[in-house]
């Protein structure tokens, strides 16, 4: 048994740890330690790709979860250490461990006060979005969960802009509503689960085969659903998410739109729909149209923004209305460009808040009138600029293209989503204005004459800039031309995924049951080898008698 | 990479690879390198790329037209096919349909190979000269190649997906080389102009594409044309995913919707009626891109991917109909602007339109070879038309564009331009044996062969009224065309302006002189168009700041050099000559054309016959009259005249001519009816957001939390009276709550019984009455609280009429006593056959009368069980019903449970709950089991 996923989870817990008995005027050490550490911590996640001990390529065709590792925890709760990942998690965890040291090495750059604390809180963000992707226990997850929003809390209220009090506790207090409610949720299942099969658990193999009556699937679904929703943001949970970007230092904006709102489509994806697939199923089409309100609405704001980072965060808004509307359109393609497309819009606008974080370090603005014509002072920045651009309005060749036109003609004939075809036609006006609000920001930003003196002597992109953005402008197009490279390991969980939820969709039953085989639960299948030997043995009776 | 890759014959699938990848390469190394590099260096690689893949492009097609032979009858399916790779998959329905690169060469992608590379070649060998005084020299080579390769993906495409790649892709490489000159703020938002309408557009080719995809699960041309079948006119689907619904989906066949979903694409690209308003501000972009990209090539893109599509499009008369009507609208539309225009390229611009409307007339009334045909001739006069305009402004020193006022005589001073220019205008104009003659003549001749009615479903009249359109248009486009050659290149010269500015230039800008950062953007708008500094061999100057300082000489206007002449030269060669390849079929003349494209063509559903010899030479009579008179009155207004009656008319109609000039003032309608309705949605979500989406779940909540908690902190005053009083009202409350006995009563059917229970309290005490007689039952008990009443014997004495009614809506209940009798008045039924006039003049009623309900009917068209019945009077028990009139009466039991609580301090409380039992009369069910009754209690 790999211990890959503990040594992830670890490798930047045990660097924040060391990093509380370094120095902290020895900035440097600072600086380089944390950076070097998430390398590290991306060279060892790269092991998920390919295995260093057998020389191959790791094959993610084979059902169920892959590296899992399952310790009891606090065993009269059945609470346990249990991670593992699949096509799903994967390609998310990578983009963490890739972006994480990039926003890291492009926040040294302008936080030059408290490096130490700064580093302490990128270390351990990072930890809770790591262990949030590979934990397969709820009460782990949720340790995870939360653990994520204490580091993200400070990075906004610390090193934030003017009003970074206000933006952080808006974050805090409303992420923190809807994880509560999970938290209710979630102990209600448990509890549900001991009643039916005499043991606790909070294993989500395990609870997934439980089967919940319709009503009590509704509520339970909108408290998850509440806490992902606002984690993602779909509309109308969506207004921390411009103040909370606005505020934020650069590097806190690429983590906040890359990884952090991912985790909320990811809740949906492994939690919200296989435990409830009854409330999802049914209200998927109540929140695709919330998830195409999303998409137009946000870009219709987003065009009124003189703000850049709002503009930015407005598109996040609409983008992952696609996302959203990909996870619910039911289809295997839909759901695998819903993931692809959070790799996407990770990376795009991942590399829009860098580049919006460089000329606000030149300028200490992002007003867009307080630019123009930059195209004449910064070419290469405007190269970069547009091709980040080009691939945010998802022009084909580059990644914004593949995961849209996916989700898109997915749902558009999607066998099980009522009114899909309307909600494709809807969604896709998103194309238009993607258009109109990213192009009148580089309008005003770029063309027409140099207006205004403080922009006229404007240095291009250092060196270091470009390091920072050149692997992000690589994948733009690696995940644009061969899409393949990371959607085939995610298509058989995928399909498994689907083929499961789909299946499951219409079973409720009075009481809730447990469903006997317990290699069908959606995604979640596992190997024998792996299946743990869960539970006492008066428990197995009891499941056994049924 | 492997060394058979220009081994001709022996995979040519891989040259259609090497045709796209060699401009993308080449754009890439400029895009790289070019910076570095110099002129020559950028130039090698920009036309050697297009040159090498004009070469393969060349022998593809020449493999194509082997195996076409080779194969005989079966030659209709020759193809080049070439797979590259899968790209990705899409879910269709349950089934993944993987989406493939795979490159195609058939004879239609063949022909716009070759005339995109070919074309394009010229374009390319041509605009090293014309742009060479350009500071951002490879930059502008670096997009023109970025354009080649979208535009072959375009094409050589076998899918649509990957065909979508190059048509948006085509459309950045526009966006870009609009606003090439991008410090111009009005070429830059020219360009993202441009970019936005073609992106309405592009959503219109998804949704089309979508919907045929939907059908026929592959995103293959091939396997759509062959699917083509399935798409027949049925309404199987309904659009907007109310398939469910079958009885409100919309009663449109989906070829139709499919094919007007990607009219809006190609209307979009293409610049037709609605979306054209994009194509003559595009004029901002240099010269070269003009000719290539906004008049050549990428316009055509609409027309292609129709007649690629043809077996679709012919499946939906309507929206050919559509097609045609609005191509002929653009080409006359278009065509009234040009009229009076000044500009040298926007007169071509609007040309450009009205000739793409004339081809989308085309195809829309079926004439797709003859519709492809245009686009194939137009390529050349046009393009040559727009270089030709280039090496004028050239020769002047125009910015930007020329004004044909103060042009003239051009014809002393370029002899090669005017040669060339004069025979594309031939062409434009159809002049007999001209490629635009023959091509024009194969668009009339499909118009009025649709109008004989020779196509059933087709409505002919269509035909006729495009016909008589295209022909106002063909003369007007005949006449706008030699007004503009007439007063270029005849006459003599006017160029006040060009001499003026050449000698004193506007507002020479020095750095930190005021101002610099206004003028600056002209400057460099206009100094690629100063070309001809260098080709005369002024001193060639670095800093294109003062790029018209250097060049203070009043010089008269000049023929261009070679590089810029030759292509005129063979694109003059080809507007003359092409033509030739498509002789009317009608004649018995050879149509290499058409037989070529014979297999990509649908044929119309139907249509055997073919256009009679009679009918194809009326239209070519017709045709060529009308591009002589246009011509002829060209020349006698402004040969024989100098403009006296063009001027006359002006002024005359003042108000017209200025409609006409202000371009029929669409941009300002949309301005009005779609951008700033947008702008205002904008402005209106971005402030909504603010105030009711974040104030309602953010504000408003942490509002009420700090409210809560202020009052919550008032309560902590340490103040011992108000702690006190709060006591005291406390005691208060929980006194009276004691005081008052709270009956709280419930009911629940069990059985053939009704249960009643009461609250339990401490020291309560309960008696009840639930025979719906007067006075209670029970006497005070303190155990009773609960209490059971028979069913069977409580509905005797009171029941209830229940009636259907109006859906959605709650039915109305009317309860009645014992014998009492209750006269129906018109309000309580929407039906008239009930209220027939009584024949006994007893108004119709009903009563409850020993647990049932009687129904007096008079004469009211009643049934029984769904039988007819005639008994006067209808006797139902409870749970049975009757109709009446259409109208269902069902008879329910009521009953009635009242209880009075006292507690320890005599204190007494009433309740009444009432049950309407409305099914059938409850039976004793077995013990445990809840018997399913509908109960409607309420107090």
């Amino acid at each position: 048994m790999s211990h890959i996923l503990t040594l992830l989870v670890a490798v930047p817990m045990l660097g924040a740890l060391a990093i509380l008995f370094m120095p902290r005027q020895n900035v440097k050490l600072l600086r380089n330690f944390s950076v070097g550490i998430m390398l590290v911590e991306f060279v060892v996640s790269l092991a998920l790709l390919w295995d260093p001990t057998t020389q191959t390529r790791v094959s993610y065709a084979a059902s169920g979860f892959m590296f899992v590792e399952n310790y009891s925890w606090v065993e009269s709760l059945g609470i346990s250490y249990k991670v593992g990942i699949d096509g799903i998690s994967l390609w998310l965890i990578l983009l963490t461990t890739a972006l994480t040291p990039i926003a890291l090495f492009a926040s040294w750059q302008s936080i030059d006060t408290k490096i130490k604390e700064f580093a302490l809180a990128f270390l351990l963000l990072e930890v809770g979005m790591l262990g949030a992707f590979v934990a397969l226990d709820l009460f782990l997850f949720y340790v995870f969960w939360e653990l994520m929003l204490v580091p993200m809390y400070l990075i906004i209220g610390i090193w934030g802009g003017k009003d970074r009090v206000y933006a952080a506790v808006k974050f805090f207090i409303y992420t923190m509503v809807g994880s509560v409610l999970m938290l209710i949720a979630i102990l209600y299942i448990v509890a549900q689960y001991k009643g039916v099969s005499g043991h606790y658990s909070f294993d989500i193999v395990q609870l997934t085969r439980l089967s919940l009556p319709r009503t009590s699937q509704f509520i339970l679904f909108a408290a998850f659903g509440l806490a992902f929703a606002i984690k993602v943001p779909m509309f109308p949970f969506h207004t921390w998410l411009p103040d909370a970007h606005v505020q934020a230092p650069t590097g806190g904006s690429v983590i906040l739109a890359a990884v952090l709102l991912k985790l909320g489509c990811y809740g949906f994806l492994r939690f919200a729909m296989p435990l409830f697939p009854v409330a999802a199923f049914e209200s998927a089409p109540t929140l695709a149209v919330f998830a195409v309100i999303g998409i137009i609405y946000g870009a219709f704001c987003a065009w009124r923004q003189q703000d850049v980072k709002k503009l930015v965060a407005y598109s996040s808004v609409s983008h992952l209305g696609f996302v959203m509307l990909g996870l619910f359109s039911g289809t295997t393609q839909g759901i695998s460009g819903a993931i692809l497309q959070m790799v996407s819009h990770g990376i795009s606008t991942g590399a829009l808040f860098l580049l919006v974080g460089v000329i606000y370090e030149r300028r200490h603005t992002r007003d867009l009138d307080a630019f123009g014509g930059l195209a004449k002072v910064m070419p290469i920045y405007t190269v970069l600029f547009i091709i980040v651009t080009m691939s945010s309005i998802g022009l084909p060749g580059t990644n914004g293209f593949i995961g849209e036109f996916m989700i898109l003609s997915s749902t558009f004939s999607s066998p099980v989503m009522p009114f899909a075809r309307s909600f494709a036609l809807f969604a896709a006006t998103g194309v238009i204005l993607a258009a109109v609000y990213m192009l009148h920001a580089v309008l005003k930003m770029f063309w027409g004459p140099v207006s205004k003196k403080e922009n006229e002597h404007l240095p291009d992109l250092t060196r270091r800039e470009a390091y920072v953005l050149a692997p992000l402008i690589l994948f733009v197009f690696w995940i644009g031309l061969f899409p393949n490279t990371f959607l085939k390991p995610m298509e058989p969980a995928v399909e498994r995924y689907v083929a499961a939820y789909v299946a499951r969709h219409t079973e409720a039953s009075d009481v809730a049951t447990l469903s006997p085989d317990p290699a069908a639960p959606p995604g979640s299948g596992e190997h024998a080898e792996n299946a743990p030997t869960d539970g006492p043995p008066e428990a197995r009776a009891a499941r056994g008698a049924q | 990479m492997h060394s058979d890759f220009f081994s001709f014959g022996f995979d040519p699938g891989r040259l259609l690879l090497w045709i796209v990848l060699l401009p993308l390469f080449g754009s890439i190394i400029n895009g790289l390198a070019g910076k570095f590099a110099s002129r020559k260096m950028v130039s090698a690689v920009a036309v050697g790329s297009v040159a090498l893949a004009f070469g393969l492009a060349i022998a593809c097609f020449v493999k194509l037209t082997m195996l076409r032979h080779a194969a005989g009858e079966e030659g209709e399916h020759a193809r080049i096919l070439y797979t590259a790779y899968e790209w990705f998959s899409v879910s269709v329905g349950n089934v993944n349909v993987p989406i493939f690169v795979r490159f195609v060469m058939d004879p239609l992608s063949g022909v716009m190979a070759l005339v995109i590379t070919g074309i394009g070649l010229l374009i390319h060998i041509y605009a090293t000269s014309y742009m060479s005084e350009e500071p951002a020299y490879y930059r502008f080579f670096c997009y023109l190649n970025l354009f080649m390769a979208s535009m072959l993906i375009l094409v050589l495409s076998s899918n649509m997906a990957l065909m979508f790649v190059g048509w948006e892709g085509v459309g950045l490489c526009s966006y870009l080389l609009i606003g090439f000159w991008w410090e111009n703020p009005t070429y830059a938002a020219a360009g993202k102009k441009a970019f936005v309408v073609n992106r309405i557009g592009d959503f219109g080719v998804l949704i089309g594409m979508f919907l045929l995809v939907y059908a026929t699960q592959s995103f293959e041309f091939d396997a759509i044309r062959h699917g083509a079948a399935n798409l027949s006119g049925a309404t199987e689907l309904a659009i907007g995913g109310m398939a469910q619904a079958d009885h409100h989906s919309i009663n449109v066949s989906m070829a139709t919707v499919a094919c007007l979903f990607l009219f809006l694409g190609c209307a979009g690209k293409s610049a037709q009626i609605p979306l054209y308003v994009w194509l003559p501000d595009a004029m901002a972009g240099p010269t070269p891109v003009s000719a290539l990209i906004h008049a050549a090539t990428m316009v055509t893109a609409g027309v292609y991917l129709i007649v690629r599509l043809s077996p679709v499009f012919v499946m939906s008369p309507v929206a050919m109909s559509v097609i045609a009507i609005i191509g002929a609208s653009t080409a006359l539309l278009a065509a009234t602007i040009a009229l009076v225009q000044n500009q040298m390229k926007k007169i071509l611009a609007y040309s450009t339109v009205s000739q793409l409307g004339f081809m989308f007339a085309a195809v829309g009334v079926g004439a797709f070879s003859g519709g492809f045909f245009h686009v194939f001739t137009h390529a050349f006069f046009k393009a040559c038309l727009f270089l030709g305009a280039g090496s004028v402004m050239h020769a002047v020193h125009a910015h930007g564009d020329a004004d044909i006022r103060e042009l003239g005589g051009m014809k002393k001073f370029m002899p090669r331009t005017r040669m060339t220019f004069l025979i594309s205008c031939l062409a434009i104009a159809g002049f007999p044996l001209t490629s635009g003659f023959f091509s024009k003549d194969d668009i009339l001749l499909g118009a009025a062969f649709v109008g004989t009615g020779a196509w059933a479903d087709y409505p002919s009249w269509v035909g006729w009224l495009v016909l008589v359109m295209l022909v106002i248009a063909a003369t007007m486009t005949a006449f706008y065309m030699f007004r503009l050659y007439f007063l270029t290149f005849e006459g003599d010269f006017r160029g006040a302006h060009g001499e003026q500015h050449a000698a004193a230039p506007p507002a020479p800008s020095h750095p930190g002189v005021e101002g610099a950062a206004e003028t600056h953007a002209l400057e460099a708008s206009t100094d690629a168009h100063a070309v001809a500094h260098d080709a005369h061999g002024h001193d060639a100057h670095d800093d294109h700041a003062h790029g018209h300082d250097a060049h203070g000489h009043g010089g008269l206007p000049h023929e261009s050099n070679g590089a810029i002449t030759w292509p005129l030269m063979i694109l003059a060669f080809g507007a003359l000559a092409v033509g030739f390849l498509g002789l009317p079929h009608w004649a018995h003349l050879p149509n290499i054309w058409e037989h070529w494209l014979e297999p990509v063509s649908a044929r119309l559903p139907g249509v055997e016959t073919e256009a009679s010899a009679g009918l194809g030479g009326t239209m070519m009579l017709i045709g060529t009259l009308a591009g002589l008179t246009g011509i002829a009155i060209a020349y006698r207004w402004y040969m024989m005249q100098a403009g006296e009656t063009p001027a006359a008319l002006a002024a005359r109609f003042p108000r017209l001519q200025a409609f006409l000039m202000d371009k029929w003032r669409v941009d300002e309608l949309y301005a009005r009816i779609i951008i700033k309705p947008a702008e205002w949605l904008s402005n209106f979500s971005s402030e909504f957001d603010k105030v009711a989406v974040d104030g309602g779940l953010t504000k408003l909540p942490a509002f009420a939390a700090q409210a809560g908690s202020w009052a919550f902190t008032r309560l902590q005053n340490g103040l011992v009276y108000s702690y006190g009083a709060v006591m005291v009202a406390g005691i208060v409350a929980i006194t009276f709550w004691y005081l008052i006995p709270h009956p709280n009563l419930q009911s629940a059917v069990q059985g053939a019984d009704v249960k009643y229970v009461a609250a339990t309290g401490y020291g309560y005490e309960y008696r009840w009455d639930v025979d719906l007689e007067p006075g209670f039952e029970t006497n005070w008990d303190t155990n009773t609280h609960e209490m059971t009443a028979s069913f069977e014997r409580a509905a005797r004495n009171r029941g209830a009429a229940v009636m259907n009614g109006r859906p959605g809506s709650p039915p109305p209940v009317i309860q009645l006593r014992h014998g009492e009798l209750y006269a129906f008045n018109p309000r309580d039924f929407a039906t008239t056959e009930w209220m027939k006039p009584n024949t006994d003049g007893t108004p119709p009623a009903m009563t409850w009368q020993d647990g049932k309900l009687l129904i007096r009917v008079n004469d009211a068209e009643v049934r029984q069980d769904g039988l007819p019945t005639t008994t006067p009077t209808i006797s139902l028990a409870p749970g049975e019903s009757v109709t009446i009139g259409g109208r269902l009466i069902r008879a329910a039991g009521v009953m009635r449970g009242t209880v009075e609580v006292r507690n320890v301090f005599g204190y007494v409380s009433r309740e009444s709950v009432e049950v309407t039992i409305e099914n059938a009369m409850p039976q004793a069910a077995p013990r445990g089991a809840e018997a399913h009754a509908d109960l409607r209690g309420g107090l």
